[in-house]
């Protein structure tokens, strides 16, 4: 990873926003579910927040047969 | 491929793009002209940021402790201030030669714009691609963001000029042969990096881009040299903080993390798209393109960065559409790279699963790049459209206006597409724009006598009457409220000279005071005048 040549791929790419949009949703899902006390709900931000979530492992996924092509 | 009927339309229809956005680089010429001429503060809290470079012409840093006299805190990074402290020796505190600088940034940014969308937009030169250069230069400047916070004295433009210039020095220099050329350009853009964060500090999405990007095309890089901007960044913070016991850790970074309201954000989100759209879609078309056909560029990930991390904080107190300038920038580039790959019919598909799924497409392609020669030029038009913005009643623009049949619907006359015919406009969308008259000059030079004549200090909600007559300024009220909602403000002083009386003058505007010290305020003095200026009431309070 740390030599001259390397480079992240789009398979690379593709697997941290599915890992990391996939990580932030249910980060954000838990917020609601360890915070029982907290009232409201999910709120507009954080419905913002899931989407872009979604909307990153989605594009994560679709990245993912792209192989070895540099990103 | 391309018949010359459909040669000569673009042409011409290019020629009127032209037209138009050489048209709002004229009215936002004479807005700069208008502004540099007015002596007092045109946007809230711009007679601090004066003050900041007044204090760094003495040597002295503006990052203070707020609970001795005379009350004052900048929470802005220096680099602004510092560049513009020289004209404080040579002509004294004045406005007119920060606005130069802010207007100046603006036309190095949209110059920077040109210069990548003409050295990477497509392969090959020639005039139609200097044309789309040229276009996308003029529609930053043409963006009704960047029109009415360009000539400010305000350190928002420079930081997008510095954030550009970045961007534009570094989006090549990994593949640069040349050791050395190497070298010298990702040193230069990384330190173009800090300097546009040490101008302000919203420029910290630009450095996570540049990471980022390194970090893609080579981690080794981003290690080494994102190491070593660190260490210098990091290194001037720590002086910073040492030097001002602090005050600049606590007033410039911990005093400036504000609430979000999330409403305001959206509808500064909407308002981005409904203004700028025109270009947004092919600057996103082109970002997808890069994403599954090509290596992702710098100016695509700056474009996401900017547009998510910029636009969502918009929405935070002290945020508004300003913070949509870095965006706005990067669309003007990717946007240009897409006329300029069109108009040279430059779109090569890699070969994968969706170009494999989108192949029975392919005999569209001519007729599409046929199209794309009237699209192009009538995507410029529709933004120049989508962005007007004019003085209707200052000659020459009152006769467009009478031929365009435009009615004013903001202040002084002024007509601005980012309001509703009735002059709404959405929240964090700043209320400027307009030209300034001599009745607002003389509204101000009245008020700057009342400060002459009072007895005691004079506590103005501006700095800059304060300024004008030669007294001290006290307090920077903004600052002061920032403090107050994190709860690192006391006042107890403050409010002892209001309990004292020891104003004889206390000038508010938007009265963006900590509320304890308004309600001192309030049990102490009383109102004796307001005078408009510049379309806002300076109430002016006298002791009881």
């Amino acid at each position: 990873m740390f030599s001259n040549d390397f480079t992240l791929t789009k398979r690379h790419l593709g697997l941290i926003l599915l890992i990391g949009g996939s990580l932030g949703f249910i980060g954000i899902l838990g917020i609601d579910i360890l915070d029982a006390g907290r009232e409201g709900g999910i709120g507009p931000a954080q419905q913002i927040a899931l989407g872009l979530c979604a909307l990153s492992a989605f594009i994560g996924l679709t990245l993912l047969p792209l192989g070895d092509k540099p990103a | 491929m391309d018949k010359p009927i459909f040669r000569i339309t673009n042409r011409v229809l290019m020629a009127a793009a032209l037209l138009v956005l050489l048209g709002h680089l004229a009215v936002y010429a004479a807005y700069a002209a208008n502004l540099m001429r007015f002596p007092f503060d045109y946007d809230q809290g711009e007679g601090f940021e004066l003050m900041d470079t007044v204090f760094f012409s003495r040597g002295e840093w503006p990052y203070r402790d707020t609970e001795v006299f005379p009350f004052y805190s900048s929470n802005y990074p220096p680099l602004f201030h510092v560049l513009a402290a020289p004209f404080v020796w040579m002509v004294g505190p004045a406005y007119w030669y920060g606005r130069l600088l802010g207007f100046l940034a603006t036309l190095v940014t949209a110059a920077a714009i040109g210069f990548a969308v003409y050295r990477d937009g497509a392969a090959g030169g020639g005039r139609l691609k200097l044309l789309v250069a040229g276009l996308a230069g003029l529609a930053y400047l043409a963006s009704n963001t960047v029109y009415h916070i360009g000539p400010l004295f305000r350190q928002h433009a420079s930081m997008v000029m510095f954030e550009t210039l970045a961007v534009v020095v570094l989006a090549n220099a990994g593949e640069i042969a040349h050791v050395r050329r190497r070298r010298l350009a990702l040193a230069a853009g990384l330190l173009l990096v800090i300097a546009a964060g040490y101008t302000k500090q919203l420029a910290i999405v630009t450095a996570l881009a540049v990471g980022l990007f390194l970090l893609i095309r080579q981690p080794r890089r981003a290690l080494v040299w994102g190491g070593m901007a660190a260490a210098v960044g990091v290194g001037v913070f720590v002086w910073m903080t040492a030097a001002t016991n602090g005050e600049w850790w606590r007033q410039a970074i911990v005093a400036n993390i504000n609430e979000l309201n999330i409403q305001q954000s959206v509808g500064l989100f909407r308002l981005w798209f409904s203004l700028h759209g025109f270009l947004i879609v092919p600057a996103a078309l082109l970002a997808l393109y890069e994403l599954y056909f090509d290596r992702l560029s710098l100016y695509t990930i700056w474009f996401v960065l900017a547009v998510g991390l910029n636009g969502a904080a918009s929405g935070t107190w002290g945020g508004g559409d300003s913070y949509f300038a870095t965006a706005i920038a990067a669309t003007c580039i990717l946007s240009g790279f897409f006329a300029a790959r069109t108009l040279a019919g430059e779109w090569p598909f890699t070969e994968n699963y969706l170009s494999r799924l989108a192949r029975p497409l392919r005999r569209f392609g001519p007729g599409l790049l046929r199209a794309g020669l009237i699209i192009i030029p009538l995507l410029y038009l529709g933004y120049g459209r989508a962005t007007l913005h004019l003085p209707t009643q200052q000659p020459p623009f009152d006769t467009f206006a009478r031929v365009l049949n435009i009615r004013p619907n903001a202040l002084n006359g002024f007509y601005d597409s980012a309001r509703t015919a009735d002059g709404q406009f959405s929240a964090g969308y700043a209320d400027i724009g307009h030209f300034t008259t001599p009745d607002d000059v003389q509204a101000g030079w009245l008020i700057v006598e009342q400060v002459r004549a009072a007895a005691g200090h004079v506590m103005s909600e501006e700095a800059g009457f304060s300024l004008a007559a030669g007294r001290q300024v006290i307090t920077n009220p903004t600052q002061l409220l920032n403090l107050d909602k994190k709860g690192l403000y006391d006042g107890g002083e403050l409010i002892r000279l209001i309990e004292d009386r020891a104003f004889g003058l206390i000038i508010f505007r938007a009265q963006f005071y900590p509320p304890r010290l308004l309600r001192a305020v309030g049990d102490h003095y009383r109102h004796a005048e307001s005078i408009v200026m510049n379309g806002f009431e300076y109430r002016l309070l006298v002791p009881n």
